[in-house]
């Protein structure tokens, strides 16, 4: 090529191309200073997972919540410990020892509300039995303990008395647990409770010190939940390194070329820092859920850099020196890359209708980290390439595989001929209604037992089946607040409508058991009645109900009693007994009013994840709605043709009805996880389907025949579209080996759509475009 | 399980269904006039007693639950009854004819052997009945004080009485205000027409025309302390009532008038049972029971190890006798008075027993209906 000619390519330069290339010392003495400057608060970012941020806050079960957080706090949120012998029993003196040291190790554990711990070594476990003169009783631990036999034999007996068989002491006689509330302030310094902190001390004071072989630790509690899920998302940046190792290794063998591999690297890292330093300096945090936003970032950035390096090499292959090819490339590119990267951005914002701090979070982060990759990797990457150039390896490379015919591209190249193109779409109907069928049986919310949070075999879990198993409690509560005037929450009237609802409840399926301090109140009047059942019912005399309300343990009403929760034991948290619960109330509410008694959902995990479940059940056809809204606006107006729409719009579409039915088959529900990744996949998704179709359009445009238009798209963008959609795969892919299911989940479900579009695209589009202009031919 | 009775049930159904759309929402909830709601649990239900009739067994407790089984089925029916009070005690006349009674002064009648039942006194008609009573009874009495051929002793008695009356028509005016608070503890029907009802506070009612009308007794007995009247019991003519305190009573004329006797104990009674040989068993706190060969006389003591309440008895098929009690405590005292205890699983308060056709236990209490092989008293554990 002769200078003329690059002076006169040159010349067709466009403002931005001018902007950038002009001025491109200053540009990266620019990036420079602010990789560093926001390099530096993106090494501030920890993970962090607060309950506020999962669940949606303006439901009303919520707001319900919120309003009597504080009298609810020391129902919920405690931990328990089970402490397991391998022998035969727990009344031994060495096991008893080791209770009482574990005992007084967790007193002194910060953020433990010393005076609610309880454990057969604390004196407020007590044992009581009626006789002629009354009640006598006393703690379980004898007085004179000095651990043998006969010591040993009366704990025994207290312990039987004392009606703690199945809550303190398990079913078999094997463990025995240590129940620990927790202040969610700290009562001295009014900071809020580190959760993970809590966790660690546990496992460091507790499990590694007095687990052995003859004693085992279980613990569990939304602390330990919260603690395990920070551990967890920990590892994540393991997987990062593996995805960084594993996209250099499929760069180079791409390229051929080292100092474009690591440019693009770099440039996407870069991106990854930025987009970081920029959550961190707008307080958005990175949570469980957002974490996966870097590697989204990371994968657009490469497979945009892919595209800028993809270009230079055939330009340099053209003879333009290191700084016309970038700027070359650049202005080939800028407008797919801008079109392909306000598309994403467009598709992660549509996530914002979902009414759930993290995924709104994950949505500004991503949407953020989109706008970041159009600066390193449309901006800094072409100035970085001006200067390296592409090695002359790589430019050999370049030059002898644009020659070849690349066997996979001459084998997708075949579905634009009828013969493949039907099967194809045969095929793809078959998928289709593969994933209608499978998708009728998809389920909303968390489907396995324990936190689904994480793993089902995950060491949490095991120990939460553990305590499910040997003790009378059940791990799923949805709480009803009855709500009075104050001072009036033990009012005959009041309790006598909350019995009926507790009689109301036990009778719903899914429902295990209810107590509220009507329960308190009827076993009050059992007692005080010399243990005779014939009197465990509520009395109209106010006098006798506060007598038999006494013992009523805090949490059961309010300070002011203007509250009393009503708790409610769950078989599980499956959807579908959630909804059975809050209709079963609705039912209740519906038949009986009660003047200045409102029975208000919910507290408690269920009450929780049933606010969540409606929230999800919503937005999941709202937000599907939107974003396929958005890439039909957006193609059309790219492409300005129906048809056009359709090819490209109808292969995501499959993919969105078969990544349901994988969910189905797979046991994985539409919940916060994994309701962003059908946004996230589509969003993404388009993109191919932008590029191959340009590419066609171009070749139809002059002429060409739909196969020939097809190969040449194939040529130009095809193999790109192949490394991209590989690229986004391996990095999410990682995330399969998480510890935490919904990362997991959420890993799955996007390699799975990444490929899945990808292979829409490359096969699908052609397909349809020679079946619509069959259509074509008929019409006209 | 639990199933409606299919035809009827279906049927009311329907028609619930249809009232539930246009019946306005219950705002003066009322737990006297309430239905007992259908309960899929109603078996899990807290259940205080089990009586037997020819065809079936019949169960009641909390939640105005009533529920039975015809002989032999493991099919519990629930009936309809028109309250959801916390039934106490059930007791049959005959194979048709039953009554049951509850807290909040509600008694109950069955005419077709326990499958429906309707209400013939509630808590605030007895406490109309009280005040009636109690006024015509403090008329009577001022008006005999006013005659002039008393002596002194008969005076201070008639002093003593009217102080009684004017305190009891106290209580009735005050309960006007608060609703009934007493609860009726236990039902003797000792014919279609004649039934005694005891209760807490000393309560005692009787009615001769089935359950038509009602007469207050409770000032036939000597109980100034108004202990609470746990339980009655007939052998032919002679009543027993035994309560609170050690308190025991007899009548022979078949509640007309009532003596005191002389109890062997000081802690409650909570029971009473007459077996096959015609004793009288009485049994209460702490793994206490007592048993009389004449009628009340004397006593000897059966004690149990376990210091628990005592709340039924049974005869066993083999002359023996089965106790159950609070803690699931269940034991079998032979006729030759060795004494087997064991507890049952559920650790719950047991309440009541019956023996079925297969020799089998079941039992009532804090967990509803529980049953029990016989065999487990007999096999050492």
């Amino acid at each position: 090529m002769s200078e003329q000619q690059v002076e006169k390519k040159a010349d067709k330069s466009v403002f931005l191309e001018r902007l950038i290339f002009n001025f491109r010392p200053l540009w990266v003495v620019l990036f420079a200073l602010l990789t560093v400057f926001l390099g530096w608060h993106a090494s501030q970012v920890r993970p962090e997972a607060s309950l506020m941020k999962m669940i949606p806050t303006n439901h009303p079960f919520i707001q319900n919540f919120f309003e009597h957080r504080d009298d609810l706090a020391s129902l919920g949120n405690v931990v328990r410990i089970a402490v397991e012998t391998t022998d035969d029993t727990i009344f031994t003196a060495d096991f008893q020892k080791t209770l009482q040291e574990i005992t007084d190790e967790v007193f002194f554990i910060p953020g433990v509300d010393r005076t609610g711990l309880k454990s057969l070594w604390t004196p407020n476990v007590r044992w009581s039995e009626v006789t002629e003169e009354g009640f006598v009783g006393g703690p379980v631990i004898p007085d004179n303990w000095d651990a043998s036999e006969e010591s040993l034999e009366q704990l025994r007996t207290n312990v039987l008395r004392s009606g703690e068989v199945g809550n303190l002491v398990a079913n078999n006689f094997k463990s025995a647990l240590i129940y620990v509330p927790l202040n969610e302030i700290n009562p001295d310094t009014g900071e809020p409770l580190d959760y993970q902190a809590f966790s660690e001390e546990l496992e460091n004071r507790v499990r590694e010190k007095y687990q052995s072989d003859d004693i085992k630790i279980h613990i569990t509690g939304f602390a330990k939940i919260i603690g395990d899920l920070i551990e967890g998302a920990m590892q994540v940046g393991l997987f990062f390194l593996i995805a960084i190792i594993i996209t250099l290794v499929m760069l180079f063998a791409y390229s051929r070329c080292w100092r474009s591999s690591f440019a693009v690297l770099g440039c996407s890292i870069i991106a990854v820092v930025w987009q970081l330093g920029i959550i961190k300096l707008i307080g958005s945090g990175i949570n469980p859920y957002s974490m996966l936003v870097p590697f989204l970032v990371f994968a657009i950035g490469v497979s945009h850099g892919v595209q800028i390096i993809n270009a230079m090499s055939s330009n340099r292959v053209e003879g333009h020196n290191r700084l016309m090819s970038s700027r070359l490339a650049f202005r080939a590119l800028y407008i797919a890359g801008l079109t392909a990267l306000i598309s994403d951005a467009i598709g992660f914002t549509t996530l914002m209708v979902i009414d759930i701090a993290v995924i709104q979070e994950l949505a500004i982060a991503a949407s953020i980290g989109v706008a970041v990759v159009v600066l390193t990797n449309l901006g800094l990457l072409p100035i970085l390439m001006s200067y390296f150039g592409i090695s002359e390896r790589g430019r050999r490379y370049s030059e002898r595989v644009r020659d070849e015919d690349h066997p996979v591209l001459t084998l997708f190249s075949r579905f634009s001929q009828p013969k493949w193109a039907y099967s194809a779409l045969a095929v793809a109907l078959i998928g289709l209604s593969w994933g209608i069928i499978q998708g009728q049986q998809l389920k909303i919310g968390d489907l396995d037992a324990g936190a689904p949070e994480l793993r089902p075999d995950s060491r949490y879990n095991l120990d939460n089946q553990f305590i499910v198993d040997n003790y009378s409690s059940s791990t799923d509560i949805f709480v009803v607040m009855a709500e009075t005037e104050p001072s009036q929450c033990i009012a005959y009237d009041n309790l006598e409508v909350m019995d009926r609802f507790s009689w109301h409840m036990e009778n719903t399926p899914g429902v295990q058991d209810v107590k509220s301090v009507v329960y308190v109140a009827k076993m009050g009047s059992f007692a005080l009645n010399e243990g005779n059942l014939k009197w465990f019912s509520l009395n109209r005399n106010q006098y006798v109900l506060n007598a038999n309300t006494g013992r009523t343990p805090p949490g059961l009403i309010n300070p002011d009693c203007s509250m009393a929760p009503i708790i409610i034991y769950l078989n599980d948290h499956k959807a579908e007994t959630l909804r059975t619960v809050v209709e079963a109330v609705n039912t209740f509410n519906a038949n009986y009013q009660q003047e200045g008694l409102e029975l208000l959902m919910a507290a408690g995990n269920s009450g929780i994840e049933a606010a969540t479940n409606a929230v999800i059940e919503d937005a999941q056809y709202e937000m599907l709605l939107w974003v396929y809204g958005v890439v039909i606006v957006l193609v059309f107006i790219t492409f300005r043709s129906l048809r056009t729409v359709a090819c490209i719009v109808l292969p995501l579409a499959l993919t969105t009805v078969m990544s349901q039915g994988l969910m189905a088959t797979l046991g994985i529900g539409v919940k916060v996880a994994t309701l962003p990744v059908i946004a996230l996949g589509v969003g993404i998704g388009v993109d191919y389907g932008i590029y191959i179709y340009a590419k066609m359009k171009e070749g139809l445009e002059r002429g060409m025949h739909l196969d020939d238009c097809y190969k040449y798209a194939l040529d130009s963008t095809g193999k790109a579209v192949g490394f991209t959609g590989l690229t986004l795969a391996i990095g999410v892919a990682t995330w399969i080996f998480s510890p935490i299911k919904f990362q997991a989940d959420m890993g799955i479900l996007l390699t799975f759509m990444f490929i899945w579009n990808m292979l829409g695209a490359l096969i699908l589009i052609p397909a349809l475009a020679r079946l619509f202009s069959r259509f074509g031919k008929r019409i006209h | 399980m639990i199933r409606t009775r299919v035809c009827a049930s279906a049927v009311a159904l329907a028609f619930s269904l249809a009232a539930a759309a246009q019946e306005a929402p219950v705002d003066d909830y009322d737990v006297i006039y309430a239905p007992a709601m259908i309960a899929p649990e109603a078996t899990s239900a807290v259940l205080t007693e089990i009586a037997t009739t020819a065809d079936r067994q019949v169960a009641v407790g909390d939640y105005g639950v009533i529920v039975t089984r015809e002989h032999g089925s493991d099919d519990w029916q629930q009936a309809d009854v028109p309250t959801s009070v916390f039934l106490t005690s059930v007791d049959f006349a005959n194979d048709s004819i039953g009554w049951a009674v509850g807290h909040h002064g509600v008694i109950l009648q069955t005419t077709d052997g326990g499958q429906t039942w309707e209400r013939q006194l509630d808590g605030f008609q007895y406490i109309d009945l009280q005040l009636a009573y109690y006024e015509e009874r403090v008329a009577e009495l001022e008006a005999e004080l006013a005659s002039d051929e008393l002596d002194p002793e008969q005076q201070m008695e008639l002093e003593f009485q009217l102080d009684n009356a004017l305190f009891q028509l106290d209580n009735a005016v005050f309960a006007q205000e608060e609703g009934p608070t007493k609860p009726f503890l236990d039902v003797l029907a000792l014919s279609a027409d004649e039934l005694i009802v005891s209760g807490a506070y000393g309560a005692l009612l009787s009615s001769n025309d089935g359950g038509a009308s009602w007469q207050i007794r409770d000032d036939r007995i000597e109980n100034p302390d108004g202990f609470h009247l746990n339980a009655i019991q007939n052998l032919g003519d002679t009543l027993f009532l035994a309560g609170e305190a050690g308190q025991l009573f007899r009548s022979d004329d078949r509640g007309l008038s009532w003596e005191t006797l002389t109890s062997p104990y000081y802690g409650s009674f909570f029971g009473m049972y007459i077996d096959q040989q015609e004793r009288l068993w009485v049994y209460g706190l702490r793994g206490n029971i007592f048993v009389s060969e004449d009628q009340g006389e004397s006593f000897t003591q059966v004690k149990l190890e376990d210091p628990v309440n005592i709340n039924a008895a049974i005869d066993a098929p083999d002359d023996g006798l089965y106790f159950v009690g609070n803690g699931g405590v269940v034991a079998y005292l032979s006729a030759d008075g060795e004494l087997v205890e064991h507890t049952h699983k559920s650790g719950a308060v047991l309440t009541d027993l019956v023996i079925n056709a297969d020799g089998n236990l079941t039992f009532v209490g804090q967990r509803g209906v529980l049953s029990m092989p016989s065999s487990a008293l007999t096999e050492k554990d």
